[in-house]
């Protein structure tokens, strides 16, 4: 495989990526923070669980975000110019799969902001 | 008999409100998917041709989807945060899981002095209640359907299960994990009553037993000693104190003996004293075949006056 087709299947596959990756840290953390009793303490005026959530979600958010717009400008690309199937696929699937994972990492996000930080 | 579509309390009733939501919407989502499918296999071409093109499939498949999900989730996540929620000022009740049957401990409270029961809940309705429960042996799960989820009893661990009834009524809870060959015969009543019931009930629970009226009842009261039977129950106010099986002070108050098995009177209790293991094979307590006639008569008697 090419080094740009890793990149693309990287693009494509990068939203998520980016939401296993806020998944481990959402949960890691929280459980991590809560079994060892340090739930309480505050950063910047947020508890510590829900601010590494909302960070954590903000950050893979923006990750997604930007994937899209990359997928989205190669789409377009690809139809102004002779492309391979290949080529089209992939920026066709990286639009679905990042725009997607927005939504995924939305949800895994909310509870955070309902629930008490070690319900 | 229990059951979670006849709510008795408010946390009963947001689950039953979620579970209607969740039930109704998901039957009449696959009544028309199935519909669609049928019709995409059965319909002339140039007519099911729509349901290939790409506006179908945005709406279809992935907007309506996001939008549902998208509004079950903060739904199902704000029943969770209001349901089973610590209260101040509750009633502490403490029940302990053993195989097959439920200890009940009620802690003391200001005038009131502590006592213990088994297989029933009583509770004043209007108040909170947090009762905190624990397993003695394995894992069994105390549910109350009526009253809310289900929550498990683990050895060495405290969980605490919090509700409030809101109406009279006597309700039955059950075991809803698997504990071993009798799991299905592990049931309580729970008695919701006005809360001058509750007390006076309460007051009546924590005195000791009464002395027996009459002789039969009295050789009742010298078989229940001489057979060793305080050796494994408690019956207050007498020298019978032991702590393997059920606290039989007041057991003749009792709507039901054997876990919820069978109405509490003298035939019955004449009948599981002298063949439990017939009835609950497994149980920790013998079968007392051997007492005549008479005697299991006065000794389960005696039982029934414990009122």
């Amino acid at each position: 495989m090419s080094g740009t087709r890793t990149l693309q299947v990287l693009l494509t596959l990068g939203g998520m990526l980016a939401w296993a990756v806020q998944f481990t840290v959402v949960y890691g953390a929280t459980s991590t923070l809560c079994a060892r009793g340090w739930a309480d303490a505050t950063l910047f005026g947020l508890g510590v669980v829900p601010f590494t959530i909302l960070t954590t979600t903000l950050a893979a958010l923006a990750a997604a975000a930007i994937l899209l717009v990359v997928c989205v400008r190669a789409e377009r690309q690809s139809r102004d110019r002779p492309a391979s199937a290949t080529d089209r696929f992939l920026s066709h699937a990286g639009m679905l799969i990042n725009g997607l994972s927005l939504v995924a990492i939305l949800w895994n996000g909310v509870p955070a902001f309902i629930l008490p930080a070690c319900a | 008999m229990q059951s979670a579509l006849d709510p008795a309390g408010g946390d009963a009733w947001d689950l039953y409100w979620l579970t209607i939501v969740m039930t109704v919407g998901a039957t009449v989502i696959f009544i028309f998917v199935t519909a669609l499918l049928l019709y995409a296999i059965f319909a002339p071409p140039e007519s099911r041709a729509w349901l290939g093109t790409r506006r179908t499939i945005v709406y279809g498949g992935l907007a309506f989807p996001i939008v549902t999900l998208s509004l079950l989730l903060p739904y199902g996540l704000v029943v969770m945060r209001n349901t089973d929620v610590p209260q101040a000022g509750a009633l502490q009740i403490e029940a302990v899981g053993e195989q097959y049957w439920w200890r009940v401990r009620y802690p003391a409270e200001g005038e009131q002095g502590e006592f213990s029961t088994a297989n029933e809940l009583v509770v004043p309705i209007g108040r909170p209640i947090a009762v905190t429960v624990t397993s003695f042996d394995v894992i069994h799960s105390f549910w109350i359907p009526n009253f809310g989820g289900k929550i498990d009893m683990i050895p060495g661990r405290i969980n605490t299960f919090n509700f409030t009834a809101d109406r009279p009524g006597i309700y039955r809870g059950v075991c809803a994990e698997f504990c071993g060959a009798q799991h299905a015969r592990m049931a309580f009543d729970v008695m919701a009553l006005e809360p001058a019931a509750f007390e006076a009930w309460r007051r009546a629970q924590a005195q000791p037993a009464r002395e027996p009226a009459t002789p039969f009842l009295e050789r009742g009261r010298q078989l229940f000693r001489s057979g060793g039977c305080g050796s494994c129950h408690v019956v207050r106010g007498t020298d019978a104190d032991g702590r393997v099986g059920p606290d039989l002070t007041h057991v003749g108050s009792r709507r039901t003996i054997g876990a919820g098995q069978f109405p509490n009177n003298i035939g019955t209790l004449a009948g599981w004293i002298a063949n439990v293991q017939h009835i609950k094979p497994g149980a920790r307590m013998p079968s007392y075949g051997s007492l005549t006639g008479e005697d299991l008569r006065a000794l389960a008697g005696y039982l029934e006056s414990l009122k």
